[in-house]
């Protein structure tokens, strides 16, 4: 099935669609693009503002289209850029067999069909013009006075916003002072509040990071057996107390000023010569999805490196408004894939974006897991000894077995015997009744999750 | 050291917990924590918490139990590759009957599902035998005391506590079909050790291979057990082996009900007809009766045979007393007597079909295959196919039948079928047809203009690609 450029055009909503379109037609923006055996679905994934790639499908039967990303435009940029490299032929797509997320579209929108109708029909009546989408903006020449000027204002920036995280940060272990002086058995109970409360500080003093850490942190005590919380509650204030110690120590250390203030942009992390880049094979082990209190959700996703080099872990993490909406899953847990992943610099870099990825792992038998580079005991304490306000950690854990208590409640048991380790959540069916060769889980130095492992009946997710 | 400090701890939360300043009273960390009141707190709390963090875990209770490893089966699991097809399939499913189909499908390939995609539960009895040591599994990951069992060798009197009670029950419907007296004389030996709904079950595996030998075990539970269940069911089996009870009084009350009389110009056809019901408390005293009488009693309050009866009743015109009949007719006729009813409703079609419902449970496959095919030859959809079948996937040729034709019409015209009707047909569809009736469909279904990815064509996409893995079916 053919589309022409003529059509891009009539699809996007504005011109200002097409020109983002147009940047996006370009082969290193993509990976993964197909077209299913009959030629009427395209498939790809775009390379966005995030870690997470944008899944982008289109049918071209009718132009009916989706893509992952949270834009209100319909279609978005990544869709127009989709059909913008088949019209054009910018990159070769394979014929291939359509993918689950793909399937999983086009069941969903046999019942709202008509959205490309919509979109024709809502479509504002200003002028499109692909001539002027394609055509590259002049770049002024750079005033060497403004430059210098940019440069000051920058820096004076950078020092407000550090005058302002430290009060931020006084106000902070002022009020872990009044929580003991008032007793935690109180804090318990009021938690969600007390913690509203100085998170509200915490933004304003531009301490984003870290007032979302607190905005949580009522969840994660209250997720504790009831016995555990005050334990629960000194673990958790105590780790401020260091993270607003280390900043003052450091303030412009990556990893701490990532744990306080703000993350660096994608942009940033792949511009930095400093960024560790790493090719490996990746599984995907889970996908974490959650809404927060400030009212956005995080998706999280764990990569495992499934190669002898490099870190073990990778995490790709974004953040979007839930008023966007539920977003769909950009990977498949399971799956595998070769790729490059540029990570966040810092001591045990584990957060990162996705630079590309290609589909040759995805052929053949998937490959094994690694073993754990260190003993467990070491596994368990190290990370929180280099960075001891880390609320948890990946961890890959060796042979053993879920056992459970008296009250139905799961625990780790390893092989060896000398470890045992409560589990949160539920852990049901196949997973609590077979050897656990292998598996990785979220530590949080007292309680794992369980996100996958490897049995004897394959590789098994703890969601099911 | 380590240890010191924990107990040491202690102290520590628990004026914290109360509103108490802790350094001063504590000997941790002294010279770190320093004079000031306010940052040693804070540094007390810091240490604290990295110590808490890092060196302390949860002490684990005594008695953690590990439970037995999940049984193999004795078919594969399907193929990884087509494992994400099934899980949309199982994902779409509305009920557990559109899910029992599915695993009877699997079955009949010769596969079952991957445990890790799902696992039955202890209750759910209407799964296939193969999965039986999975239910047996749930049941034993639910009881704390339950000790090992195995049901690896035969099924005997001695071996009987051996099993776990789905592997039992699916070890002793295999006896009955391999060796009927040595089942029997397994339940006289057992059947009384047993609860009152096991009892239920296992005599009710009884009902195929029903023969006179049978008799002496049927009359004692019929008049001696304990559960007025088990002697009902005792005494429908007797009435299958026409040893049910005489036309009593309330077979002459539900034949009050009903009338036989002659129709006809030449007035020569007798029929037996319901006569009209002026009451609810007579339309609710009729349906008791259909409950409590056995076919043949009910004949003789009429002065017919049983034969007469299935010949002379009036289909279609009194459902509820269809429904009536045919309930007493599957509990209560012979198997001669089910296919004689069986061929009236053939000759009355898709109308018959909620009848046809409750006589399903006596029929053999063949004569369930051949009801399906004679109904789809006229115009029955797949889904009433599949009501009688399940996923039994042997139809040859399926899309050639009439309901085959409606569902290309309507992969290409959305208008003839509604959206929601047509993917229902397309399941049933998938559910029903031989592999290389499901090859044959997708080829036509993608000329009509679905596309191959379609999720609506999951099934038969599934149909198409799992082979058959020796199965018989």
């Amino acid at each position: 099935m053919a589309i022409d450029l003529k059509a891009v055009e009539q699809l996007a909503t504005d011109q200002s669609s097409l020109k983002a379109a147009a940047g996006l037609a370009k082969p290193a923006k993509w990976s993964g693009t197909g077209i299913s055996h009959d030629g009427a679905l395209i498939w790809g994934e775009c390379a966005g503002s995030g870690a997470n790639p944008y899944r982008v499908m289109a049918d071209l039967r009718d132009l009916g289209n989706k893509c992952t990303c949270p834009s209100r435009k319909f279609p978005c940029k990544h869709v127009l850029g989709l059909l913008w490299l088949k019209a054009e032929a910018i990159i070769p797509f394979p014929a291939a067999d359509t993918p689950d997320w793909v399937s999983d579209w086009l069941g969903r929108r046999r019942t709202g069909a008509g959205a490309p109708k919509a979109a024709a029909t809502t479509a504002p009546a200003a002028p499109k013009d692909l001539r002027a989408a394609l055509a590259e903006e002049a770049e002024a020449p750079e005033d060497p006075k403004a430059a210098a000027r940019r440069e000051a204002a920058a820096a004076k920036r950078s020092e407000d916003t550090e005058r302002a995280i430290v009060d931020a940060l006084d106000a902070l272990e002022q009020w872990i002072g009044d929580q003991l002086r008032m007793g935690l058995a109180g804090f318990i109970d009021d938690a969600t509040a007390r913690c509203r409360k100085i998170a509200a500080r915490l933004v304003d003093g531009k301490a984003a990071t870290l007032a979302g850490r607190i905005d949580e942190l009522p969840a994660r005590l209250l997720a504790l057996p009831t016995g555990d919380r005050p334990r629960g509650a000194t673990v958790e204030l105590g780790k401020l107390v260091l993270l607003a110690r280390a900043f003052r120590a450091a303030p412009r250390d990556a990893d701490i000023r990532r744990a306080v203030a703000t993350s660096e942009s994608r942009d940033a992390v792949l511009g930095n010569p400093e960024a560790p880049r790493v090719s490996a094979r990746w599984e995907v082990l889970a996908e974490q999805v959650q809404t927060r209190r400030d009212g956005l959700v995080s998706q999280t996703t764990w990569l495992l490196n499934l190669d002898a080099e490099g870190p073990r872990f990778a995490m790709l993490l974004d953040y979007f408004p839930a008023s966007a909406g539920r977003r769909g899953s950009v990977f498949t847990p399971g799956e595998q894939f070769a790729g490059e992943l540029a990570f966040y610099p810092g001591q045990r870099p584990l957060r990162a974006v996705l630079v590309n990825r290609s589909p040759a792992a995805q052929d053949g038998a998937p490959a094994g897991w690694p073993a754990a580079k260190a003993p467990l005991s070491d596994e368990l304490t190290t990370p929180f000894l280099v960075e001891p306000w880390a609320i948890d950690l990946p961890i890959l854990l060796p042979a053993g077995r879920i056992a459970l208590d008296p009250e139905d409640r799961p625990w780790w048991r390893a092989g060896s015997g000398d470890a045992v380790l409560p589990v949160t959540g539920a852990i049901d069916g196949l997973l609590r009744g077979t050897n656990l060769e292998r598996a990785a889980a979220i530590w949080s130095g007292n309680r794992l999750t369980i996100l996958a492992a490897q049995t004897r009946w394959g590789r098994v997710s703890a969601d099911g | 050291m380590a240890e010191a400090i924990h107990d040491a701890l202690g102290a520590v939360l628990t004026r914290w917990t109360m509103g108490a300043a802790a350094a001063p009273a504590t000997s941790l960390w002294k010279e770190a924590l320093g004079d000031a009141p306010e940052e040693a707190e804070l540094r007390l709390l810091a240490l604290s918490g990295q110590f808490l963090g890092v060196a302390v875990t949860v002490e684990p209770p005594a008695g953690l139990r590990v439970l037995p490893d999940v049984p193999a089966l004795a078919l594969a699991t399907i193929p990884d590759p087509l494992r994400a097809t099934v899980r949309r399939i199982l994902l779409s499913m509305k009920d557990a009957r559109q899910r029992r189909d599915l695993l009877r499908f699997l079955d009949a390939r010769g596969w079952t599902m991957h445990p890790a995609d799902w696992m039955p539960a202890a209750s759910d009895d209407d799964t296939p035998d193969t999965y039986a040591p999975w239910r047996d599994w749930a049941e034993a990951s639910a009881s704390p005391a339950a000790r090992d069992r195995t049901s690896a060798h035969a099924l005997t009197a001695e071996s009987w506590d051996d099993f776990w009670p789905a592997a039992r029950q699916a070890a002793f419907g295999e006896l009955r079909r391999r060796d009927p007296a040595a089942a029997r004389a397994l339940l006289e030996t057992r059947l009384a050790g047993e609860g009152a709904d096991a009892r239920l079950r296992l005599l009710s595996l009884l009902a195929p291979q029903l023969s006179d030998d049978d008799i002496g075990l049927l009359e004692t539970l019929a008049t001696s057990d304990r559960a007025p269940k088990v002697k009902s069911l005792a005494a429908a089996l007797l009435a299958r082996l026409g040893q049910g009870a005489a036309a009593g009084e309330d077979a002459a009350e539900l034949a009050g009900y009903f009338e036989v009389r002659t129709k006809g110009l030449l007035r020569r056809t007798r029929i037996v007809a319901a006569l009209p019901l002026k009451t609810p408390a007579q339309h609710q005293r009729r349906r008791a009766l259909f409950g409590i009488v056995d076919i043949a009693g009910f004949a003789a309050a009429l002065q017919i045979t049983p034969d007469e009866l299935a010949q002379m009743w009036t289909w279609c015109e009194d459902y509820i007393a269809d429904a009536g009949i045919a309930e007493m007719a599957a509990r209560s006729a012979p198997d001669a007597l089910i296919a004689a009813l069986c061929g009236r409703l053939d000759d009355i079609g898709t109308a018959a079909m909620p009848t046809l419902d409750a006589l399903l449970p006596r029929l053999d496959r063949a004569q369930r295959m051949d009801f399906a095919r004679q109904l789809l030859r006229r115009r029955a959809s797949c889904q009433v196919a599949l009501n009688i079948t399940g996923g039994d996937c042997s139809l040859d040729g399926l899309i050639d039948t009439p309901a085959g034709a409606a569902i290309v019409v309507a992969a290409s015209n959305s208008d003839a079928m509604r959206p929601a009707e047509l993917a229902c047909e397309l399941l049933a569809f998938g559910l029903l047809a031989s592999r290389s009736a499901a090859a044959q469909a997708m080829e036509r279904l993608g000329r009509a203009g679905m596309l191959a990815a379609d999720p609506r064509l999951d099934m038969i996409r599934l149909n198409a690609a799992l082979e058959n893995n020796g199965a018989t079916g």
